[in-house]
């Protein structure tokens, strides 16, 4: 349903300039002030009008029976304004006015669609632009230019209004909530009827907290030593190690893995569309630093602005310099098409980073606003092109592109100040080389520009040229529309008077609209995040459409509730996560009251823990950590440090590490073959939740990939070099370590019975008990978290 | 809400895991109707990079005084039907009475990767299930051993992708393009560190553990999938090697096939053992894996069209050829749909110009298909003058998959999964037309 308003009767003079107001003050036109002369009257209605009612008013007049493009032509301020491709001209410019290139029927936008105008109308209508297009009639109807016209369902765009201060629902009907959060999870199911289930045991809870604050599994000796605390106070024992966890070297590895996943982090760029992927031989560093702002607790205000806008900050010491640069990588780890015959190509790196600010900073796409206004959400292609005005008046460094200019163009590094130089191994020599296409001879690798070592990273600079991005028709970079200025889209509610300075790219101003407490969208974005990483799923469940076409929260106060909490806490993300451990709803157990609860609504209320299964990164280190081969430093670098390459021509680049997952070498479309089984994204762009797939590949993985074959041989040495004990003893061990548990009568009889006969069949004890420890990893007990 | 688990279906089916498991009852809310089938399998193969049709399968001889855009190859008529077929594809060519001609083929953008994405899923922006998926969550699998999708020799994972419908329905990749596929294998399919007996042995430990696991916690239909899912795997082990390998073949199969013969790269023709590609896929035929998509690329001849296009015509044609005639033999063709065709096509060249180069034509192109129910030696749609645009017979990419879907008894635009609060489906809002005109 389209609506429309009418303006009041007003002097056209005083309508065209509301009418530019709406526009978002189209400065190109300059129109506006200007009383139209007797002769510029008639040339109008003698030979515009006319021509207009003929030609253009079946689709772009109000009664039009379908407005075509959101265009009408039917009023001044109509046609000043546009329609969904942008303003139709340029007052005085008929060569850069849409409307003239459409009427001389230049490409798609053709218009009339059938057949041209006689040349002379089109005549006409140049000169009349380039008379300033003046327009003596009365002011009429424009379409509704905010979105209350569309037909949203009630509370659609619940996400884009402001975030609220509910009230603490009332604790007299029960004991059972322990914090403010269980109060707002037990009003909601006590409002259905249901109840909560038990709270976790204690090992359940241990190995909850592990994996959830770690990605670590606890060792035998983390249980005696919580469970010996957990006896003399429950609540103490919890709350210390919590604390312990949150102050582990690990926690910034597990929760900057999640982060990794929401700003499509990759050394690589991907398949260009042509089967060539460079890598980034620098991204790693954005890595590190996302890892250390986690375990340093760096405010989420912070953290963002950091990424958006770390080269504009004011920094107190080199290392600050450095590190607010590598965050910039954040908007150049993207994957691009390729370079070649692709004119739309600068704005393809636009778009990837609209996207993964739109739907991994805010929730919301905005990046399909980029051919027309979004199909559903309130974000019109205005709005995009205000967002891309920051992006085209910065400049996109992602290095040399392996050196193959048809895949992008190489650009500038951020050259770091503080970093150690870093050189490549001695007798380091590239044995990955283009060929020429006419000779098949290997193409002599270009000398890098930077001096040998030199520190670098990706990220972004100011550009050369600042100032605001032209509409692109249809997402066409050669058909150009008006310049949008610099700004927000509209219909998110939030901080007004943030102006943008003309002589700078904007971003500062973009983090600190995203990042303002009165933006709705970042904060209700992120604690929904952690929500999930804890619960397995959000408050609403697709974190990164809070648009029409996501879901609605489950929880909507709740949502609110720590939204503010997290911004009242300084944006620290650590404590938020705190507050969500140590409260009662999350330290419930994962068995459901009854198969009514199991069943009610997908366990959207909560009354009992929702099983999640390993996931990639997990399973890898747990099996390392289970047979104690675990390197638990960080990684260093990259395997792809100093190799300028296109992965796609290096075969298996990958070499075995001990190291976390997280420090393994993420090449798009090559990624590691130790965790590729297990749904990793495509890293193409951010990804809010994780595919949960089950697939035979994943027991495949499980029966025959190396890692695991050789950590449970590992294993079994380990369990046999011990000679003085028993295989009850072992098997005793063996599911200490790998389940947290010993086996009960029937495992340890099936268990002796499986070494007995396989001993026998392969004659070696150790390859039996490999086989034993080998399927232990497969079970879903080792690859559950309950 | 039903409280039926996945285990009280499966036992009260009649069909048992192997046709039921993992497509209707995964969402339950849908219904499928089924139409009669014609085909019961789909060999897609696709030529990624833009294939120059107008030097293949779409005749354009010079008309008038003034040279234009058309065909710089030699066409002749083939078969009873005569179908005109370039030089180019000789071996093709003697089964042009099996081929059913798309000539009015046309799809939105000439970008590749859209295309190409689009091509298979119906979007071209965004990940979406691929073609081979949809029809697997429509049919269900015809094989218990083995995946009912496979894609050989093939690009990123969103073009095989199961996206939203439930991940049994997942391509399972067989080598990425690019790659060596004289020996490209299924991830981790073998390993020799244990006996089969020891193996079976300790899944059946594994599984004992699971089923404890399982019972502790009833509710739980995900952990009965994977316990499902570990016998699948446990069963590709055995099954998908001796697919895999080729030594049980004939010589002379081998050679009619070409495995192994393609040379080095040739500019944009890349080495893909495209005999070898299709010798599998005729083996993952008839083992009963519903969509196998063998790949060959690229087929983007820029700026050396005819060397170009000659190597990807010489790496492919006489493959195509050898399945297509073994197919027939083994009495397969009937009900295996054989797809042939590229994201988008190619402008031709002007004789006498002395150019050799061409860009992307997504506005009009070719593809083929063949077997499967539709009319051999027939020709549907058509270009203008010079294969500019389709002018006739339009066959958009949503047409052509509501058309495959209807081949193999889906109903293209019924075919659908409620995902994210709202309906999806390959053919996406517009629909597509099914180009009854070409069946058999």
């Amino acid at each position: 349903m389209i609506q429309v308003f009418l303006l009041m009767s007003l002097r056209p003079y005083i309508a065209l300039c509301f009418a530019l107001h709406l526009a978002h003050g189209l400065t190109a036109i300059s129109l506006a002030a200007n009383e139209v002369t007797p002769a510029q009257r008639d040339f109008f209605e003698k030979k515009i009008r006319p021509a207009l009612v003929e030609h253009c008013f079946k689709c772009h007049a109000s009664d039009s029976e379908k407005i075509g493009g959101k265009l009408l032509l039917d009023s001044p301020e109509a046609l000043l304004k546009g329609g969904e491709s942008g303003p139709p001209l340029i007052a005085g410019n008929p060569k850069e006015s849409l409307l003239i290139a459409s009427l001389s029927h230049q490409e798609d936008l053709a218009m009339p669609p059938k057949k041209p105008l006689p040349e002379p109308v089109i005549a006409d209508f140049i000169q009349w632009v380039e008379m300033g297009a003046p327009d003596p009639r009365e002011p009429g109807t424009l379409l509704s230019e905010d979105y209350a016209g569309r037909d949203y369902e009630d509370g659609a765009l619940w996400a884009l209004e402001p975030v609220e201060s509910p009230m603490l629902p009332p604790t007299d009907t029960s004991d059972w909530p322990h914090s403010d959060i269980d109060r707002f999870t037990f009003s909601a199911m006590e409002s259905k009827g249901l109840r909560p289930t038990l709270d976790a045991p204690p090992e359940m809870l241990l190995r909850r907290l592990f994996f959830d604050l770690t990605g670590l599994p606890p060792a035998p000796s983390d249980l005696d030593l919580f469970l010996a605390s957990y006896l003399l106070d429950p609540d103490k024992a919890v709350i210390s190690l919590v604390d312990e966890l949150l102050a582990s070297p690990h926690f910034g590895e597990q929760w900057g893995r999640h982060w990794l996943d929401v700003a499509r982090y990759a050394e690589s760029n991907g398949n260009d569309g042509l089967s060539r992927n460079p890598t980034f031989p620098h991204a790693w560093r954005y890595r590190d630093y996302v890892i250390d702002a986690f375990n340093e607790d760096m405010p989420y205000d912070r953290f963002l602005t950091e990424q958006l806008a770390g080269d504009l900050l004011p920094h107190a010491s080199p290392e600050a310099r450095d590190r607010q640069l590598v965050a910039t990588g954040f908007l150049a780890l993207g994957a691009k098409p390729a370079k070649a015959m692709n004119d739309n190509f600068a704005m393809d790196v636009v778009a990837d980073q609209i996207e993964v600010i739109g739907n991994g900073l805010l929730g919301i796409s905005i990046a399909c606003a980029r051919c027309h206004d979004h199909k559903s959400d309130p974000i019109s292609a205005k709005d995009y092109y205000a967002m891309a005005g920051f992006l085209t008046s910065s400049n996109t460094m992602w290095g040399l592109a392996g050196n193959e200019g048809l895949t992008a163009p190489p650009t500038d590094l951020h050259v770091l100040e503080s970093a150690p130089k870093s050189f490549p191994p001695i007798n380091f020599v590239e044995t990955v080389v283009l060929l020429q296409s006419n000779t098949g001879k290997p193409k002599p690798i270009p000398a890098p520009p930077w001096p040998k070592g030199t520190p670098l990273a990706m990220g972004v600079k100011e550009g050369k040229k600042i100032g605001d991005c032209r509409m692109n028709i249809k997402g066409e970079s050669k058909k150009l529309g008006a310049p949008v200025p610099r700004g927000f889209p509209e219909s998110i509610s939030g901080p007004s008077a943030i102006s943008i300075p003309g002589d700078k790219s904007g971003r500062e101003e973009l983090a600190q609209w995203i990042t303002h407490p009165d933006n709705p969208l970042t904060s209700r974005v992120m604690v929904n995040r952690i929500w999930q990483h804890l619960f397995g799923h959000g408050i609403v469940r697709t974190p990164n459409d809070f648009g029409v076409y996501g879901e609605r929260p489950s929880h909507p106060e709740l949502l609110d509730y720590l939204a503010n909490s997290f911004v009242e806490n300084d944006w620290s993300m650590k404590q938020l996560i705190r507050e969500i451990v140590l409260s009662r709803t999350y330290q419930l157990s994962s068995t459901p009251r009854s198969s009514v609860e199991a069943a009610h609504s997908e366990n959207q209320s909560m009354t009992f823990r929702k099983r999640r299964r390993l996931a990639a990164e997990p399973l890898r280190d747990s099996i390392l950590k289970v047979s104690g081969q675990l390197d638990t430093r960080p990684g260093e670098g990259s395997l792809i440090r100093h190799r300028d390459i296109l992965v796609n021509l290096g075969g298996d680049l990958h070499e075995p590490s001990n190291h976390r997952s997280i420090y393994l070498c993420y090449l798009r479309g090559a990624m590691p073959s130790e965790i590729a089984a297990f749904d990793l994204p495509g890293f193409l762009k951010s990804e809010g939740k994780r595919t949960i797939s089950t697939i035979p590949g994943q027991a495949l993985f499980l029966y025959n990939h190396d890692l695991v074959i050789e950590q449970s041989r590992i294993l079994a040495k380990l369990l046999l070099s011990g000679d003085q004990e028993g295989d009850e003893e072992r098997i005793g061990q063996l599911y200490e370590r790998t389940l947290l548990r010993a086996p009960d009568a029937e495992e340890l009889y099936r268990a002796r019975e499986f070494v007995t006969l396989s001993s026998d069949d392969l004659h070696s004890k150790e390859a039996a008990w490999a086989a034993l420890t080998q399927a232990l990893f497969m079970t879903n007990e080792f690859r559950y978290i309950e | 809400m039903t409280t039926f688990s996945r285990r009280d279906l499966l036992q009260k089916s009649a069909f048992g895991f192997g046709s039921l498991a993992f497509s209707a009852i995964a969402n339950e809310s849908n219904v499928i109707p089924h139409l009669r089938a014609r085909a019961k399998r789909v060999i897609f193969l696709c030529m990624s990079g833009g294939p120059a049709q107008l030097d293949t399968f779409d005749y354009k001889p010079q008309t008038g005084k003034k040279p234009h855009p058309g065909s710089v190859y030699e066409f002749s008529q083939h078969g009873k039907s005569g179908l005109s077929i370039s030089e180019l594809m000789p071996e093709t060519a003697k089964h042009a009475d099996k081929i059913c001609l798309l000539n009015g083929m046309h799809a939105d953008t000439g970008i590749h990767a859209q295309s190409f994405l689009q091509l298979h899923t119906g979007d071209r922006l965004r990940e979406r299930p691929s073609l081979g998926s949809w029809i697997n969550y429509g049919l269900g699998s015809e094989n218990q051993n083995l995946p009912g999708f496979i894609s050989l020799n093939t690009s990123k994972p969103s073009v095989y992708s199961s996206s939203f419908l439930p991940s049994i329905h997942n391509g399972t990749p067989i080598g990425v393009n690019g790659e060596n596929m004289n020996e490209a294998s299924i991830n981790n399919i073998q390993s020799g560190h244990l006996p089969l007996s020891v193996k079976r042995r300790q899944l059946d430990f594994a599984q004992f553990m699971n089923h404890n696991h399982l019972s502790a916690r009833p509710h739980d239909a995900k952990l009965e999938s994977v316990i499902e899912s570990m016998e699948l795997g446990f069963k590709m082990q055995m099954t998908a090697p001796e697919l895999l390998d080729l030594s049980t073949e004939s010589k002379a199969t081998l050679e009619h096939y070409r495995v192994g013969q393609q040379g080095g790269p040739v500019g944009t023709c890349k080495s893909s053992d495209f005999g070898r590609q299709c010798l599998l896929a005729r083996r993952f035929a008839e083992a009963g894996v519903r969509f196998i998509e063998v790949n060959h690329g690229s087929w983007d001849q820029h700026k050396n069209h005819r060397r170009d296009l000659e190597a990807n015509c010489a790496a492919t044609d006489a493959p195509i050829g050898a399945l297509l005639e073994d197919l027939d033999q083994r009495g397969l063709l009937e009900d295996t749909l054989v797809v042939w065709g590229g994201e988008f096509g190619r402008p031709g060249l002007t004789p006498g110009n002395g150019k050799n180069e061409t860009g992307h034509n997504a506005k009009g192109f070719s593809f083929w298909l063949a077997g499967g129910g539709v009319k051999g030696g027939h020709v549907h749609g058509a270009t203008d003058g010079t294969g500019a645009r389709a002018v006739d017979g339009k066959v958009h990419f949503r047409d052509l998959h509501a058309t495959i879907l209807h081949l193999m008894g889906l109903p293209a635009n019924d075919l659908k999964f409620q995902h994210a609060g709202r309906e999806h489906r390959l053919t996406g809002p517009e629909g597509g037309k099914v180009a009854h005109e070409i069946f058999a």
